[in-house]
């Protein structure tokens, strides 16, 4: 009995070790860009600074832009597909991904946006006020 | 309605409903536990009316308050937040009642309702010792579901609840409109969320909430069972219940999932976003508590693992809506809610759940019967204990991924959400192992085994899976030793227990319930396996050799850095159809545009040839601009997906991004800027400026967009611009009504527009105006707007000189663009076995409800009247 106990908690605590183990590996935190140096899928919060040419390369079907992240710096993205439709209304951007090699650009292997939320937000309700 | 009370009356009634629910759930909680004490000085009779009354003016009183919510709702009530928040008067009534729960306050009153109704259906079938307590702690719950929606206020900082009820004032007390108009009604509310607007999640809030509220019911058995020192027949009601509970989750999860599917983007049923982990972890560990109840039932054992999985189903599912409700995940998930204020709130009832159950499990936990005896290592008992065990296991690595902002903290200060490969790789493996046992446990489960019997029994499911599993991993290409692993368990998983469930079909058919809910496992197993690994971007011959550089590494991009991503989508031509895979034809016909139920939805329409010579089939992805988050000079565009259902595969797609939504955005920023400077020109070269908007005496001119132009038109003269032709047949006077305060000059122009290759023609009449605000002279002219051509025409000047007028048009160029969508087309091989799977999980909980339910029944009449025992169905 004593033996199987003491394997049991030995079981225990090893099994979740390796899972708190993975775990700490699997999650990382939000850095900014310079933060993100050397980092495989960094998560870099920001907005898009559209005082910057944006395009969409039709052949690489790639989306590049310029986006300011929340201490200030300002890198070039490449998002690997189409402009997301509500990429302009976004307040915020989280992009998730590398720099390409040595250089400052930062490959967005996935990206986040955060949109204006609809809630608590009495400016909209003025609005309809002001139209009505 | 409103000859007996008025709506501001109406609001009032709902509060008062609310609380008089309040009040009734927290003395029925107190009545009842008196009950079940039988307290002196009065007696049990007394204290059993009073928890019967108490429930009953609940029940009277949540039901009348969404009854009140509903009312307001369908009455477009918009002086109510919560009307107006979500609710808009172009919504059909089955959108309006998905709009009763569409919000954090409407779905707590839903649960709430769900709860009220089971605690009725609770009293009435529970029986001594149980039934006094059990309604109690069913009361305990609903005092606090119920505070959530009291929105009484103590000063400025603390409040408990928020009412469903409360109207805009209460709710903006510092907005300036409101406290200038308190009496303020917006003319239309805000509407619901468009991807709300589905049939399916018409029907998952409900659902949900009642495997929610039928959670309560285990938690609350257990809770009797510690209070009344019986720990035997408690089960017996309770594993019903939580069979219940568990269909009512998965039900829920399947219609999140298929929703999810179809709706959004994302282009799969399931991303482990800690929405859909909520409603999945309390299934789990259900699950695990149905194995050890039975067990229990069966052989006396794992009483304490019963109570505790009881238990913890129910803690689980306040934390995760303390998760999800509390803004805690606010930055995780996609659909989380927004914080209401309730934090605290719901951490206390987090709190109080957990002592209450654990707490009482903990006190008790000597009192507990243990087993006199271990039972060998192949029995029943252990089989069924190891599965309950991994179920455990696995909800809780489930429950530390979503929890990463709270316990990421100990490895981060601001941790992300974690990658969705920890998830996928801690239970797949458990998944498998969960799959071998299901067989070997149905084995022993039935008929007492031994090790040679057991090797002996399984011989032959292990060889038909072999062969099956090498047939489809040849079919399917499969090559890698994890997948077919895993096809390989997912394969004996159903021959195993289709093995054993065609010997009990002999025996009794009413004893497959197990078995049909196991071979569910396997069948969804190998669905997950399948959609998920196999799953191929459809694209054509260029972007496949681009791809497979990309995946050899010998793709570059434009500055010589390897690209690492393979393409997904592909651009398509109208008209010009493209091959895709070698396997279909793919041509882009033509687009529709609608306005039900989603305003502006734009249909396009593909067509698939397979080359292989099956029939034709049409897809029609849409895309729409959302309306609940529009405004005036923006739009936010969403994707509506289609997919092609079939058994061996579905084909998904949706367009990513079209030449009529760049337009459309082209349209929507010119007008704005049109908007702009029609209300803040200044006229006759006047100093402009005072109104603080960029202006100047030609509106065009100041927008970067080409597709403007100004079209100078004498009297019956027509003008060509681009392919319309333009006629200024005359004057009209303006209404004094449609014109600003103090203006001078008011005149609409008569304009007849000709589309000239269909020879299609409209006649508009724009409005200019002149008037005077703090002594300058301002023009008003909006612009009008052709829709079936996507035309704005603005009146923008009356030329003094001669006797022509100017307009301005956007959208000239509409129909000589060209006309091309980005598609993203997947397929998806054996989505079929993943609904497949989940409806056999469901049908065999629902045979074991039936089965334990008329158990539970039989025990009751054989207790009760055991002069009947000639019965022939008890035996």
């Amino acid at each position: 009995m004593k033996i199987k106990v003491i394997l049991g908690v030995v079981a225990i605590v090893a099994f979740s070790s390796l899972v708190f183990y993975n775990f700490g590996n699997s999650i990382s935190t939000y850095v900014d860009f310079e933060g993100a140096q050397g980092m495989k899928g960094a998560h870099v919060v920001g907005t898009w600074d559209d005082t910057q040419e944006s395009y969409f390369n039709r052949e690489t079907m790639q989306f590049s832009f310029w986006m300011t992240d929340e201490t200030g710096n300002k890198r070039k993205i490449l998002y690997p597909r189409p402009k997301p439709n509500n990429f302009e209304q976004a307040t915020q951007i989280v992009v998730i991904g590398e720099y390409r090699g040595n250089s400052e650009v930062f490959v967005a292997n996935d990206m986040l946006m955060k949109c204006p939320s609809k809630y608590n937000d009495p400016s909209a309700l003025q609005m309809q006020e002001a139209s009505s | 309605m409103n000859e007996f009370l008025s709506w501001s009356e109406l609001g009032f009634l709902g509060k008062i409903l609310i609380n008089l629910g309040f009040v009734s759930a927290l003395l029925g909680t107190v009545v009842a536990a008196l009950a079940s004490l039988s307290y002196p000085p009065l007696s049990k009779k007394v204290w059993e009316l009073s928890t019967k009354s108490f429930w009953g003016l609940q029940l009277a009183s949540i039901v009348g308050a969404s009854a009140v919510l509903l009312i307001l709702i369908a009455n477009h009530q918009f002086q109510y937040y919560y009307v107006w928040n979500y609710t808009s008067l172009d919504l059909p009534m089955e959108y309006l009642l998905s709009a009763f729960y569409g919000g954090q306050e409407g779905s707590f009153l839903l649960w709430i309702l769900m709860s009220s109704v089971l605690g009725l259906g609770l009293m009435a079938w529970t029986r001594a010792p149980y039934r006094w307590p059990v309604m109690s702690v069913m009361g305990f719950t609903q005092v606090f579901l119920i505070s959530m929606l009291l929105g009484w206020s103590f000063g400025d900082a603390m409040m408990l609840g928020a009412s469903p009820f409360r109207t805009l004032l209460e709710e903006m007390p510092s907005a300036p409109f409101l406290q200038a108009n308190p009496g303020f009604v917006p003319a239309d509310g805000r509407g619901l969320n468009d991807l709300l607007k589905s049939p399916w999640m018409m029907i998952h809030p409900p659902a949900l909430f009642v495997g929610f509220s039928m959670m309560t019911a285990p938690f609350a058995f257990a809770i009797a069972s510690l209070w009344t020192r019986t720990y035997h027949e408690w089960v017996r009601p309770a594993l019903p219940w939580t069979l219940s509970a568990n269909v009512f989750l998965l039900t829920a999860i399947f219609l999140g999932g298929y929703w999810a599917y179809e709706t959004l983007s994302f282009g799969g049923y399931w991303a482990w976003d800690p929405v859909e982990n909520a409603s999945l972890v309390p299934w789990l560990i259900g699950t695990a508590g149905i194995h050890t109840m039975i067990i229990q039932k069966k052989s006396s054992r794992a009483h304490s693992a019963s109570l505790f999985f009881a238990i913890f189903a129910y803690v689980l599912i306040i934390y995760e809506t303390f998760l999800t409700r509390s803004g805690v995940l606010a930055n995780a998930s996609v659909h989380s809610f927004v914080d209401l204020g309730l934090y605290n709130q719901l951490l206390a009832f987090m709190v109080a759940i957990t002592v209450l159950g654990f707490g009482f499990y903990f006190w008790r936990y000597r009192d507990l019967p243990k087993p006199k005896k271990e039972s060998s290592l192949l029995s029943k008992e252990v089989l069924t204990f190891t599965g309950s065990i991994l179920l455990l296991v696995l909800g809780l690595v489930i429950i530390l991924g979503t929890s990463s902002p709270i316990i990421g903290r100990l490895f981060y200060d601001n941790p992300t959400p974690p990658d969705i490969q920890f998830y996928n790789d801690w239970s797949g493996p458990l998944a498998l192992v969960m799959g071998l046992l299901t067989v070997i446990g149905q084995m022993v489960f039935w008929q007492r085994q031994s090790w040679v019997s057991l090797g002996t029994g399984l011989l032959l499911p292990t060889i038909a899976t072999s062969v099956i599993t090498a047939i489809s991993a040849i079919m399917g290409q499969v090559n890698d030793l994890y997948s077919i692993t895993f096809f390989w368990v997912g394969w004996f998983t159903v021959i195993g227990n289709g093995w054993v469930m065609v010997s009990l079909m002999m025996r009794n058919p009413a004893l497959i319930g197990g078995t049909v809910t196991h071979i569910g496992f396997g069948v969804l197993l190998i669905g997950i396996l399948a959609s998920s690994k196999y799953n191929t971007f459809l694209v054509p011959p260029v972007t496949e050799s681009f791809n497979a550089r990309v995946a050899a590494g010998e793709a570059f991009d434009e500055d010589g850095f390897p690209i690492t991503t393979q393409i997904e989508s592909f651009e398509l031509q109208r008209n010009q159809p493209k091959v895709v895979n070698q396997q279909y034809m793919v041509t882009y016909e033509g687009y529709e545009l609608k306005d039900t139920p989603r305003p502006g939805t734009q249909i396009y329409t593909i067509t698939f040839q397979p080359l292989d010579g099956r029939d034709t089939f049409t897809l029609r992805p849409e895309v729409y601009p959302m309306s609940s988050t529009a405004g005036t000079d923006r739009v936010d565009w969403s994707v509506d997906p289609d997919i092609l259902t079939g058994w061996m595969s579905d084909i998904y797609l949706f367009v990513g991004g079209s030449a009529l939504v760049e337009r459309r955005n082209e349209q929507i920023a010119a007008q704005a800027t049109m908007n702009e400077a029609a209300m803040s020109r200044a006229v006759n070269g006047q100093e402009s400026g005072a109104s603080g908007a960029s202006a100047n005496s030609n509106g065009q001119e100041t927008t970067p967009e080409d597709s403007i132009s100004v079209v100078s038109l004498l009297p019956n003269d027509p003008v060509q611009a681009g392919p319309y032709q333009f006629t200024f047949t005359g004057y009209e006077p303006a209404q004094q009504d449609e014109v600003p305060e103090n203006t001078q000059v008011a005149i609409r122009a008569n304009i007849q527009v000709t589309h000239m290759p269909t020879g299609r023609s409209y006649e508009v009449v724009p409005l200019f105006a002149v008037f005077i605000d703090e002594g300058e002279n301002f023009t008003y002219s909006p612009s009008l707007r052709i829709e079936e051509w996507g035309l704005d025409v603005q009146f923008s000047s009356i030329v003094p000189n001669d006797e022509s007028i100017e307009l301005t048009v956007a959208g000239l160029n509409e129909f000589i663009e060209e006309d091309w969508i980005y598609l993203t087309v997947e397929k998806k091989p054996f989505v079929s076995a993943v609904w497949l799977g989940t409806f056999l999980l469901m049908g065999g909980f629902s045979i074991s409800i039936f089965r334990h339910w008329a158990r539970d029944r039989q025990a009751k009449q054989s207790s009760g009247n055991r002069v009947k025992s000639s019965d022939p169905a008890v035996a």
